[in-house]
C-alpha cells in the first residue's frame, strides 16, 4: 500500500486542492530521508511558482492564553465570509523522548470540519526555537493548493518568535490580560518584532482588567522603535471566546498588508526572507555534509573525548575537523 | 465500639498522610482561584491523568499487582459470555421512541417550557432545575432542554492538556524499554519520520481516560501522538488521520460502540483515500469480538490488562507490515 506517488502528481494533487495529497506532500517535505529530500525538492520547484498568493500570519504566545481558540474563532469568520484557509500548528517535541503530543484537531474541533479549512499539526522534532524545521515548504505548499491564508502557530518559547517572523508578513502576539508581572518577563524582542498584539479573553469579569493590559502595552511600544517604517504596531483587545474583536484583529490583518504593500515593505520583506531561507538550508546542508563525510567522523570520537578532559581546547578541535573537512573538498 | 482501629499508629499515620496530600490539594486549587477556575484550566484532570499513567506504568512493571492481569493470569482464557448488542437496533429504535413522543405531545406547551427555561437562564436568576422539570413534563427531550441552555451559555469545552514523561519516568534504566525506543528511532531513520498515530474517541464515548495514558506513554516511547477531540464521528476521524498523515489511528472503545463504529472509520479511511492507515483498538472489548475486528480491518485488538509496550511494538510491527 506504501506505492509513492510521482512528483507529478504530488503537484496535480497540490493545485487540485486534494487533502491527503496537500498532507503526504507535506510530510514528503519534513522527511528526514535523502531520498525523500530529493523527490521533495523536485515537487517544491514545480510548486513555488504557484506560491506566494495567500496572506501569511504568524500567532504565537505563552501556553494557556488561547491561541488556538482564538484561530479557531478567527477561521470560522474567515470560512464565514468565503474564505480558505490553512492552519500549521506546531507543537513541541519532547526532547528526551524525541516523540511528541498533537492536540490541535481538539482544540480547533469545530474549525478541523470546515471543508475550508486544512489544520495540519507537526511537531517541532527538535529543531531550534520549537518551529518545525520545514515550516517555511509547508507553507508554500498551502498557498499552492490555493488557500487564501495560511496561519502559523507556535508555542512562544524564546527562539521561535524570530523564525516564525523570518516566513510570515504579520506577526501576531497573543497576550493574557491583566498581566502586569508578564509585561517584564516578557521578552523586550518579542514586543519589538510583533506587528499586532492581541490581548485575548476579554470578556466577562476579564474585560476590564484586558483593557488595562492593552493600555499597559501600547505605552511600552511607544518607547520602542518599531520595527517598519510603514506600520506602527496595533494593540487590540479581543476574545476568542464572544468572537468579539476577532473581525477588527483581520481588519488590522488587511490594513497592515495594504500598508507594507504600498511602502513596498511586503516585497523586501518576503526578498529578505528568501534570501534567509537559502542560508538556512545552506548551513543545513554543510552540516549533513560534514556530519557525513568519513575522513572527519574518523577524527570525531578522539577528538571529542580529548576537547571533553581538556586535553584539547574546542576551538583547537573544531579548527582541525573543519581542515580536514575542508581540504577534503578543495583536492576534488 | 465507634473505631476499632483508633490510636492504631499505623493507620493514623495513613490518615494523617492523606490528610496532608489532600490539603497541598486543595491549596494548589485555592491557588488557582477556586474548584471553577481550576476545572476551567483543566487542572484536576490533568491530575487524575498523571496519577493514571504512573498507575498504567507500575502495573505493566509488575510493581503494582493486579492478580489476574500481572499476576497469575489465568492459564488459559475462559470464555465469559456477554451480551451482545447491536447498536443500530438500538438506536433505531430510540429514534422511533422519539418521534412517537414528539408527535404525541403537546407541542405548543412543550415549546413554551422550553422557551421559558431558555429564558430563565438568561436572568440568571430562575430555578432552573424547577423549568427543566416543567420541559420534561411536556415532553421535551433531554437533548432539546440541554440545547436551550446552550443557546444562552455555550456548550462547555474541556480544555486538553496532557502530561509527559510520567510513563517514561516510571521506565528508567529499563532495559526493554530502552531497547524499544531504539526500535522507534530506527524506525524514524528508515522513514524519514517517527510514528505517528491518532489517539481517535468514537461516538458518545465520553471516557478519555484511557486514551490520554495511551497518549503519553506513546510519546513518551517516542512516537509523534496526535490526541483526537471526544464525540468524533468515523468521517471525522478519517478526515484528521489523513490531514495529520498518520500511520496509525488507534480507537479506544470503553462504551461498546466499537462494533458499529470501527468498521465505519474503515469505511471512511478508505473513502477518503487513506486505506493505508492502520486501524487499531483498545479499551474494553470482549474476546468474542476481536475476530470481527479483525475482519472489518482491524491490525490490532488490545483488551484490557494490555501492557503498553507491548502494544507499542505491536503497532509498531503492523505499521512497518503495512509499507513493506
Amino acid at each position: 500500500m506504501s506505492r509513492a506517488l510521482s512528483p507529478a502528481d504530488h503537484v496535480a494533487g497540490v493545485r487540485a486542492g486534494d487533502r491527503r495529497v496537500i498532507a503526504k506532500t507535506i510530510t514528503l517535505l519534513e522527511s528526514r530521508r535523502a531520498d525523500h529530500r530529493e523527490l521533495g525538492q523536485e515537487v517544491l520547484d514545480q510548486l513555488v511558482p504557484h506560491s506566494g498568493n495567500a496572506l501569511r500570519v504568524g500567532i504565537t504566545g505563552p501556553p494557556g492564553v488561547g491561541k488556538s481558540s482564538f484561530i479557531e474563532t478567527l477561521g470560522l469568520q474567515l470560512v464565514g465570509k468565503g474564505l480558505s484557509l490553512a492552519v500549521l500548528a506546531i507543537d513541541p517535541s519532547s526532547p528526551v523522548s524525541g516523540g511528541s503530543i498533537l492536540g490541535d484537531k481538539t482544540r480547533m474541533e469545530r474549525l478541523a470540519r470546515e471543508p475550508r479549512a486544512f489544520i495540519r499539526p507537526t511537531p517541532s522534532g527538535g529543531t531550534l526555537g520549537g518551529v518545525a524545521h520545514r515550516t517555511r515548504e509547508a507553507i508554500l505548499v498551502c498557498e499552492a493548493a490555493g488557500f487564501d491564508a495560511v496561519i502559523v502557530e507556535t508555542v512562544g518559547v524564546g527562539q521561535s518568535e524570530v523564525e516564525v517572523r523570518s516566513m510570515v508578513d504579520l506577526f501576531a502576539v497573543l497576550l493574557q490580560p491583566g498581566a502586569g508581572d508578564e509585561l517584564q518577563g516578557l521578552k523586550k524582542g518579542v514586543l519589538e518584532l510583533a506587528d499586532v498584539l492581541v490581548v485575548n479573553k476579554a470578556d466577562g469579569e476579564q474585560r476590564a482588567a484586558a483593557e488595562r493590559t492593552r493600555a499597559d502595552y501600547e505605552h511600552a511600544l511607544a518607547l520602542l522603535q518599531p520595527a517598519s517604517a510603514a506600520w506602527t504596531p496595533a494593540v487590540l483587545t479581543a476574545s476568542a471566546r464572544t468572537g468579539e474583536g476577532v473581525e477588527a484583529f483581520w481588519q488590522t490583518v488587511l490594513a497592515h498588508r495594504e500598508a507594507i504593500q504600498k511602502s513596498g515593505e511586503l516585497e523586501r520583506r518576503r526578498r529578505g526572507q528568501a534570501r534567509a531561507w537559502l542560508w538556512r538550508l545552506v548551513d543545513e546542508g554543510l552540516e549533513a555534509a560534514f556530519r557525513a563525510d568519513p575522513k572527519t567522523a574518523a577524527r570525531l570520537p578522539e577528538l571529542e573525548t580529548e576537547v571533553e578532559s581538556h586535553a584539547t581546547s574546542a576551538p583547537r578541535a573544531a579548527r582541525i575537523l573543519l581542515d580536514i573537512f575542508t581540504r577534503r573538498r578543495g583536492s576534488r | 465500639m465507634i473505631d476499632p482501629l483508633g490510636g492504631s499508629y499505623y493507620v493514623e499515620s495513613l490518615t494523617a498522610a492523606m490528610a496532608r496530600e489532600a490539603e497541598k490539594l486543595i491549596a494548589e486549587v485555592e491557588a488557582l482561584g477556586g474548584m471553577t477556575r481550576a476545572i476551567e484550566a483543566g487542572m484536576p484532570k490533568l491530575k487524575i491523568e498523571e496519577a493514571a499513567t504512573r498507575r498504567q506504568a507500575r502495573i505493566d512493571r509488575g510493581e503494582d499487582v493486579v492478580v489476574g492481569v500481572n499476576k497469575y493470569p489465568p492459564p488459559q482464557a475462559t470464555d465469559v459470555e456477554v451480551l451482545d448488542i447491536d447498536n443500530s437496533e438500538v438506536r433505531q429504535k430510540q429514534v422511533a421512541r422519539l418521534e412517537q413522543i414528539r408527535s404525541a405531545r403537546d407541542a405548543k406547551r412543550c415549546e413554551s417550557a422550553l422557551a421559558a427555561l431558555e429564558a430563565g437562564a438568561r436572568t440568571r436568576e430562575a430555578n432552573l432545575l424547577e423549568l427543566a422539570i416543567e420541559c420534561a413534563r411536556a415532553r421535551a427531550s433531554v437533548g432539546e432542554i440541554s440545547s436551550a441552555l446552550e443557546r444562552v451559555y455555550g456548550r462547555h469545552r474541556a480544555e486538553t492538556r496532557s502530561v509527559s514523561g510520567v510513563y517514561a519516568a516510571a521506565y528508567r534504566g529499563d532495559p526493554d524499554f530502552e531497547a524499544l525506543q531504539k526500535e522507534i528511532q530506527a524506525f524514524a531513520e528508515d522513514e524519514g519520520r517517527r510514528p505517528r498515530i491518532l489517539v481517535a474517541k468514537l461516538g458518545q464515548d465520553g471516557h478519555d481516560r484511557g486514551a490520554k495514558v495511551i497518549a503519553t506513554s506513546f510519546a513518551d516511547l517516542g512516537f509523534d501522538v496526535d490526541v483526537g477531540p471526544l464525540f468524533q464521528t468515523p468521517e471525522e476521524v478519517a478526515r484528521q488521520a489523513i490531514e495529520n498523515d498518520v500511520h496509525a489511528v488507534g480507537v479506544s472503545t470503553q462504551a461498546g460502540g466499537h462494533k458499529t463504529l470501527v468498521p465505519q472509520l474503515v469505511a471512511a479511511l478508505r473513502a477518503q483515500g487513506g486505506g493505508d492507515v492502520v486501524v487499531i483498538c483498545g479499551g474494553v472489548i470482549p474476546q468474542q469480538d476481536y475476530a470481527f475486528l479483525r475482519e472489518h480491518g482491524v491490525a490490532n485488538v488490545f483488551g484490557p490488562g494490555t501492557q503498553v509496550p507491548r502494544a507499542a511494538r505491536e503497532v509498531l510491527a503492523s505499521i512497518r507490515a503495512r509499507r513493506a
